[in-house]
């Protein structure tokens, strides 16, 4: 597209494609190569890009990044650094992007679940992953990450739930960044899939050690089965300096449920496009989330859910919060295709801009190609209800602490259905200390 | 009087026995008014997205008769109004229904409704942004044409919406509502009542009109139903309690379980239903099956 | 009933009344566009050397410029040099009296008679026939409130002061792709200026006609409304039925000083092309008012039921604190028909207030899109705006799309936005009919009702052409 490279691009093109997981396997390294020409080509994306309309990229363009560092990857890292109350069960960590072995607790699965990073199963036994990590370059149209993480991803999360199986604890997967000499960027795979029946918890823990100003990439892929159900906990706490770029995609057989949650808090730049299609007849989602930013944090949600088998549902609940000099993107898309009779999708977006100087863009949307339909969206912007105040007030709270109260409920609508509740108290605890000026609270 | 459907019942003093099925109940009692067979139902079989609701109903009503069909939840009371006004969805596979002699099954809704019935609805439709005044104004000059009579003007229209609204005790600020939209429940209910004042249908069927009032809009429901009844007009009102029949003394009352008319009687079966619950019909059902 | 959709489909076979084609003698400019026939235009229309360069500027940007692309419609590339830019009929007017009867029979057919004797009582006609203004009712009365109700050819040749400062200062030249192509091309359309402190003492309305075959109409309107002037402004257009798409590119421009007040209607019942969507117009309009003066109320009321393509998204810049900008819908695609409509609220000043409705109904394979944009300027202060966008479906191959698009950057802002999609019910449909109304009624009446709304912000007598519109649209009924 352009005749000068931008600095990020060519950082990302240096990176030794030999020193990956997995390299030598013909088809691997053909996949590698091509979608590094890919991701070179098509440069990144631009606000024409109607998914990326609100997320400049300017600045990340100027910016590069030392892409694999030994020293990088295995700082000393304190296990305080990403414990959860309460959640003790099966735990992957990667730090900066490397599966950490002294980190995780993967002794004695539960029956039903396998669990290892893909930085081990890909030069053990690649051909069961081919498809998988192949399969969604060819659905989708190539967006420059996606084909960035297909070129360069050297780890992530390879987990399978037989069929039938239940798994009552939850796992707990920690993407780590910690402080290194240089900025680094690393590109993350995550593969899950749940067989029929089957029922997993799932947290996704993004958090840091230190400040840092690491880029992280990260594609996931979860697949659920008939009448599978998965409970996702999303918690984005990662460090203020960072940039972290998702693509998530959940594909739903019949009667497969989701309920997910998210929490976006860190961050300089954070965009996740969270894919949801209910691709199976009664399939169900419910997707929840909400962001708080202050300073000059950008966080960019694209929920983009899609109808396909009849009688599906879909009910998604997001609050933002905009404080400092922060903006705040959403951008709910729900499609109903032509075919799934009796679908039915609700989508509410509100938010809460608190500063002159921050920002918010929402978008809900509503493309409809069948008639047996209902569906209903809402967005709101706007700020805390001065009577609310008032009325707090007038109980004798005081001004910050009645505000921070307000804006603390307005949120936790959307986390209300956090399990376990010990993690829904602490996803709570970290939102209130994310607020502006949350420690008078 | 038109003498019972069949002399196959058995009369005793509290009421009618029902008879065997299929050949129908036992209309009842000789009273001084009354007129003409208006409906006539025969073995009435219905299925409901695949699952048969009605195994048999047959029923017959004069003019000038009032109808209560009680029944537990589920017993196919409120199919059997469906079916009658027409709606879709509900396939009937056996027996007939000749309303003033003509074939009913064959005929659609409005013109239906032009030949004098109409469904007071257990769920009254919300049509946002239809005045209520223009859609009944609608609805009755389409049914007078149906009929060949002369269309009401507008202001011919409101005198007589005016006289109804007051006999029917409704505010007439209801008029200039969307139809049904922010009702109340009881609103709803009361809205149906007065369109049905304005249609004077001959053959009205209240399905559940008495759920979910209070005593005040109850009462006001019943004085509505009253003032109209009429030698020429019949009523069939489907009940789960009792109390309505408190305020609209029913001349007939049948005991509709599981798709079938159980029990026929008089005003007073619904006093033994009240004091005994549906169990006491639901109990003896095997023998009058077996019979 | 499982007749009950197709009974719906063939409820919507609508016929089209306006289809028809008045034979009368043209001159019209050859197909093709380049400088020459630019000038040629302006040569045509006597104006001065000026406007030959305004559009001249406008033609030579509209070269570097790029169609835009069609996010949600289903277009063929248009061969911009297979349009003739100009088409008036022969004998032109100089007042009503020498108008053509034949003319005066077509508007009458429509339903807008221009004699003197059979006028619309209490609105003014402006009615432009292809290229041309062929005449204007009520002159005398509208002059003697010193307002001026005239063809834009004829602002330009006696009032070019006014045209000068206005013309191109809410959409300029080089705006947009079509409004550029319009700027270069534009052959009539109406000039409203309002003094300060008037109310218009009546409606007035321009009636747009497309007659001839292969030409393109470019109308440009302008109305101007000075410190506490008011104005009701109508416009009505249709054309007749050919197997060809025609391009309408119109552009319409509102200023509205201090206290103004502009209300702007539309009735747009261009032929929609027929069921397998052959023929029918692209309307292709750019439509911006501008309040520019503080305390200044636009409002747009529009009723979208033809054309093939509609592609137009009528926007309010509330420049001025406490202005107010209002966007009222109703958007019918049926058949093939696209519609991809809505609009913007641009709020910069403070205490600012908008208000958006819209109603789309999408039935046969008609797509519907609502396509909008809020925007709270850093300054705006207080801005409030409330969106509400239903859709309607009839039947399966149609589509109903709502894009609103939020952009807020002031922390005393409210922005709302709600949206529903839904379909006649199966419920309601059987209400109606179980108490005598026929399903053909009942269908017009929810419909009606869906769109109560909008048709409340039209001036009663459009209020009851669209209404009849509408019906006409479901006219056909039940097999």
């Amino acid at each position: 597209m352009n005749a000068a490279v931008a600095p990020f691009v060519e950082s990302m093109r240096n990176a030794a494609l030999a020193s990956l997981p997995g390299s030598g396997i013909g088809w691997l390294d053909a996949a590698r190569r091509e979608a590094m020409h890919a991701f070179v080509s098509a440069g990144l994306p631009n606000s024409r890009n109607e998914l990326w309309k609100y997320t400049a990229l300017r600045a990340l363009e100027r910016r590069s990044y030392a892409a694999h560092d030994d020293a990088a990857a295995t700082p000393a890292v304190d296990q305080g650094a990403f414990a959860l109350p309460s959640i003790t069960g099966p735990r992957l960590v990667f730090v900066n992007g490397a599966f950490r072995a002294n980190l995780s607790a993967l002794d004695g699965l539960p029956q039903g679940l396998s669990l290892r990073p893909l930085s081990r199963v890909l030069p053990e036994n690649p051909e069961p992953l081919r498809f998988a990590l192949l399969a969604r370059q060819d659905r989708e149209p190539r967006d420059a990450f996606a084909a960035l993480n297909l070129a360069l991803a050297s780890d992530g999360v390879v987990l399978h739930v037989t069929e039938g199986a239940h798994i009552d604890e939850p796992v707990h997967i920690v993407h780590l960044g910690a402080a290194a000499r240089h900025d680094i960027a690393w590109n993350t795979r995550n593969l899950v899939e749940l067989g029929e029946g089957a029922r997993l918890r799932l947290i996704e823990h993004h958090a840091t050690a230190g400040e840092h100003a690491h880029l992280s990439n990260l594609v996931s892929d979860f697949v659920l089965r008939k009448g599978a159900e998965l409970d996702l906990v999303l918690l984005q706490d990662a460090a203020f300096g960072g940039s972290l770029l998702r693509y998530s995609q959940l594909r739903m057989h019949e009667d497969a449920r989701v309920a997910l949650h998210a929490l976006e808090l860190g961050a300089a730049l954070s965009r996740h496009e969270l894919h949801v299609s209910l691709d199976g007849d009664r399939a169900r989602a419910e997707t929840n989330g909400a962001f708080a930013l202050r300073g000059r944090q950008h966080a960019d949600t694209e929920l983009l859910i899609e109808h396909r088998g009849r009688d599906t549902a879909s009910n998604s609940l997001w609050r933002g919060v905009a404080d400092g000099r922060a903006r705040g993107v959403f951008h709910g898309a729900i499609t109903v295709h032509p075919g799934a009779d009796g679908a039915d999708a609700k989508l509410s977006n509100k938010n809460l801009l608190l500063s002159p100087d921050a920002e918010i863009d929402t978008r809900p949307a509503l493309e409809i190609h069948a008639d047996e339909v209902k569906a209903a969206h809402g967005a709101t912007v706007g700020q805390l209800d001065e009577r609310a105040l008032f009325y707090l007030r007038s109980r004798g709270i005081g001004a910050e602490p009645a505000r921070m109260l307000l804006v603390r409920a307005f949120c936790a609508l959307a986390l209300a259905g956090v399990q376990p509740p010990a993690l829904r108290e602490h996803c709570d605890a970290l939102l209130l200390a994310h607020l502006p000026r949350g420690e008078e609270a | 009087m038109p003498s019972p459907a069949s002399g196959e019942g058995e009369r005793t003093h509290k009421g009618v026995r029902a008879c065997a099925m299929p050949r129908g109940l036992l209309a009842g009692f000789s009273l001084n008014f009354g007129g003409q067979m208006m409906l006539k139902i025969d073995n009435l079989h219905v299925r409901v997205a695949g699952r048969e609701i009605l195994k048999g109903v047959s029923l017959e009503v004069n003019a000038g008769e009032v109808h209560a069909i009680m029944g537990p939840n589920g017993a196919g009371k409120s199919t059997l109004g469906n079916v009658l006004a027409g709606r879709a969805g509900y396939e009937v596979m056996q027996g007939s229904i000749s309303y003033d002699g003509k074939n009913l099954l064959e005929m659609d809704p409005e013109a239906r409704a032009a030949a004098g019935v109409f469904l007071a609805f257990q769920y009254p439709v919300e049509i946002p942004g239809v005045n209520n005044t223009y859609f009944l104004r609608a609805a009755l000059n389409g049914q007078r044409k149906a009929r060949g009579e002369p269309e009401l003007d507008s202001r011919e229209f409101l005198t007589l919406v005016r006289e109804k609204l007051k006999v029917m005790q409704l505010s007439p600020e209801l008029l200039n509502r969307a139809v049904n939209e922010g009702f109340s429940g009881g609103e709803k209910k009361r809205n149906e009542i007065f369109q049905m004042a304005v249609l004077e249908p001959r053959l009205a069927i209240l399905d559940e009109t008495d759920s979910g009032l209070d005593i005040d809009a109850l009462k006001q429901v019943a004085e509505g139903v009253n003032a109209l009844r009429a030698p020429q007009r019949a009523f069939v009102m489907i009940t789960h309690y009792q109390r309505l029949l408190d305020y609209v003394i029913p001349d007939f009352v049948h005991v509709l379980a599981d798709g079938r008319i159980v029990e026929s009687g008089g005003a007073e079966l619904a006093q033994e239903l009240e004091a005994h619950g549906y169990a006491w019909v639901r109990d003896r059902k095997p023998v009058e099956a077996a019979a | 009933m499982a007749t009950e959709s197709r009974d719906l489909e063939a409820l919507l076979n609508r016929r089209y009344s306006a289809g028809f084609v008045t034979d009368i003698e043209t001159d019209s400019l050859p197909a093709g566009l380049n400088e020459d026939t630019v000038r040629a235009i302006s040569l045509r229309k006597r104006e001065p050397e000026w406007m030959t360069q305004w559009r001249l500027d406008a033609y030579r940007h509209w070269l570097t410029m790029t169609p835009p692309h069609w996010a949600k419609l289903n277009i063929a590339p248009i061969d911009f040099q297979a349009i003739s830019y100009y088409a008036a009929p022969k004998q032109g007017p100089k007042s009503l009296a020498e108008v053509d009867p034949k003319l005066l029979e077509t508007y009458e057919k429509l339903g807008v008679p221009l004699h003197e004797r059979a006028k619309l009582a209490g609105v003014a006609v402006d009615a432009v026939f292809d290229s041309v203004s062929v005449g204007t009712t009520f002159r005398k009365e509208l002059a003697d409130a010193g307002v001026i109700f005239c063809s834009m050819s004829e602002a330009i040749r006696e009032h070019p002061q006014l045209v000068k400062q206005y013309l191109g200062s809410v959409v300029p030249q080089r705006d947009n792709y079509f409004a550029a192509l319009n700027s270069a091309v534009f052959s009539d359309g109406s000039f409203v200026f309002i003094p300060r402190g008037v109310r218009c003492p009546m409606e007035l309305s321009t009636y747009f006609r497309i007659n001839a075959g292969h030409t393109g109409q470019f109308e440009r309107t302008l109305i101007i409304a000075e410190d506490g002037a008011s104005v009701s402004y109508l416009e009505g257009c249709t054309a007749p039925m050919r197997d060809e798409n025609q391009l309408h590119a119109a552009v319409v421009e509102l200023v509205a000083l201090e206290r103004a007040n502009i209300k702007y209607s539309t009735v747009q019942n261009w032929y929609p092309g027929d069921e397998n969507g052959k023929g029918g117009i692209y309307n292709f309009v750019t439509k911006r008012g501008d309040c520019r003066g503080d305390d200044s109320r636009i409002s747009w009321t529009q009723v979208e039921t033809g054309s093939a393509i509609t592609w137009k998204y009528p926007s309010c810049i509330l420049r001025g604190d406490r202005s107010v900008g209002e966007f009222n819908s109703v958007a019918l695609t049926h058949h093939r028909q696209q519609a991809d409509t809505g609009t913007k609220m641009i709020h910069i000043g403070r205490d600012t207030r908008s208000k958006i409705v819209s109603k789309g109904i999408s039935a046969g394979h008609g797509q519907n899109t609502y396509r909008g944009l809020v925007k709270v300027e850093k300054n705006a202060a207080n801005a409030r705006n409330h969106t509400q966008c239903d859709s309607l479906l009839i039947g399966k191959k149609c589509g109903a799309h709502t894009f609103p698009y939020m952009e807020v950057k002031n922390p005393s802002a409210i922005v709302e936005h709600e949206a529903t999609t839904s379909k006649i019910s199966d419920d309601q449909l059987f209400y109606c009919r179980s108490r005598g109304v026929g399903e053909e009624d009942a269908v017009s009446m929810i419909v009606d009702g869906f769109c109560k709304q909008v048709f409340r912000e039209l001036p009663m007598e459009f209020a009851v052409e669209a209404k009849k519109l509408l019906e006409v649209s479901l006219e056909g009924a039940i097999g």
